[in-house]
């Protein structure tokens, strides 16, 4: 067995939900129409006040580990977790994972921290843990609750982002439908989307005094800032480029591609990305209604409603792009198994 | 692109209804559409259209029309 598939995917939602009409009354001038006009999302799951990265990961691998047959649940040996919520400096989330989801401790496990890149640095990663020998089944969770970065009157980013867990099985097989990647960094543009203070180098500041950056949206530097017109700028370039560089490795194009799903930014993003690379409507994977941006667990999220929906069948090659903080991007193309 | 041209763009862009039109002197930051997701559009339509980038932080410079048209840059349009 000399490849990797992605056998399973299961998502967990916090049960509590903000709609567009609560953001409606809570920010003057706004009208629950108009935001999901503007946005296309409807509304978004948060994660209540005790819930956790760890806690939504353990839901959605719970559910996929016993949606399994006992053979494939007992040959999963190593835990990848990505996030950027984490319940604690240390230890990793990953090993609190391995004992309440009681894997054997035989199992490899370890955290890494990416945002909208995530999904696919993650399956990159368990793919080379395959291939290498070193493991034989992964279970790959992208888990946030990025709203708790997030300051209770920052409308921008309260509207766009939501939270959710996805937990994705990777598994040895005889073919490969994980193939080539392209990957790339910038961290030129680290600045511009950050949680300022609550690290070491600036540590969590209870003083902190509220700026307004956008106009109408409050923040501290305790909370998420994003400079979302620098943000754009970068995916406009490195979104077409890691597709070219992509499709080279694969040794394949754009057109030859049957579905194409991008990390599920925003709706102006993807719109423009979609009329840039000239991808069909009916090829192109766009939708938040309910969700919202939920950061590393969009692409997840969007493929196995692909699948769910009949959009992507078996046989398909379809093309992943995820990019954001950092500046971190990377994209490959996954085939459905027969 | 006429002047003309790029109004009515910015209209569509923006999708303005709170104004009939806008020229050179509309002050952008006064129309209720202006807000962190028309910036958004604004990118958009400016790649589009011009295939040019304006530094996010440049954004917050813009009031008039015409500083936005400057900031495209005076060549790109015609009268």
């Amino acid at each position: 067995m000399n490849g990797a598939c992605i056998r399973k995917i299961e998502v967990c939602l916090p049960r509590k939900v903000l709609d567009n009409v609560e953001l409606e009354s809570i920010y003057e001038g706004w009208s629950a129409e108009k935001i999901e006009k503007k946005t296309g999302i409807r509304s978004r799951h948060v994660a209540g006040a005790h819930e956790t990265a760890v806690d939504l990961a353990y839901g959605a691998a719970k559910r996929l580990l016993d949606s399994l047959e006992s053979r494939e649940r007992n040959s999963v040996d190593f835990l990848l977790l990505c996030t950027q919520s984490p319940d604690y400096y240390l230890p990793p989330g990953s090993c609190m994972l391995q004992d309440r989801l009681g894997l054997p401790h035989s199992t490899g496990a370890l955290d890494y921290n990416l945002g909208c890149s995530g999904f696919i640095y993650g399956l990159a990663m368990a793919r080379g843990l395959i291939r290498s020998g070193t493991a034989s089944s992964v279970l790959l969770i992208t888990s946030e609750t990025y709203t708790r970065h997030i300051h209770a009157m920052d409308r921008s980013n309260r509207t766009i982002f939501g939270d959710a867990a996805a937990a994705t099985l990777v598994c040895a097989s005889e073919s490969d439908c994980i193939l080539e990647f392209a990957l790339g960094t910038d961290g030129s543009g680290y600045q511009n989307l950050i949680v300022p203070a609550g690290g070491l180098r600036k540590r969590y500041n209870p003083m902190a005094g509220t700026a307004e950056d956008p106009p109408g949206s409050l923040r501290t530097e305790n909370d998420l800032y994003m400079n979302g017109p620098e943000v754009f700028n970068f995916t406009i370039e490195a979104v077409p480029e890691v597709i070219r560089q992509c499709m080279e490795k694969n040794r394949s194009a754009l057109d030859q591609m049957d579905y194409v799903i991008f990390h599920q930014a925003n709706k102006y993003m993807l719109n423009h990305l979609r009329k840039k690379m000239d991808i069909p409507e009916e090829k192109y994977y766009m939708h938040m209604l309910d969700v919202g941006n939920t950061v590393s667990a969009t692409i997840p999220i969007a493929l196995k409603d692909s699948l769910e929906r009949g959009l992507v069948r078996p046989g398909n090659q379809v093309l992943l792009v995820g990019f954001g903080v950092g500046y971190s991007w990377g994209a490959t193309v996954v085939k459905i198994k027969d | 692109m006429k002047k003309t041209e790029f109004y009515d763009l910015l209209m569509d862009t923006l999708e303005i209804e709170s104004v009939d039109a806008v020229d050179e002197s509309t002050d952008l930051t006064d129309l209720e559409e202006y807000d962190s997701l028309a910036v958004l559009s604004l990118i958009a339509m400016i790649d589009e259209h011009f295939s040019k980038r304006i530094p996010g932080t440049d954004f917050q410079k813009i009031t008039t029309v015409q500083s936005l048209m400057d900031m495209i840059g005076a060549g790109s349009f015609e009268s």
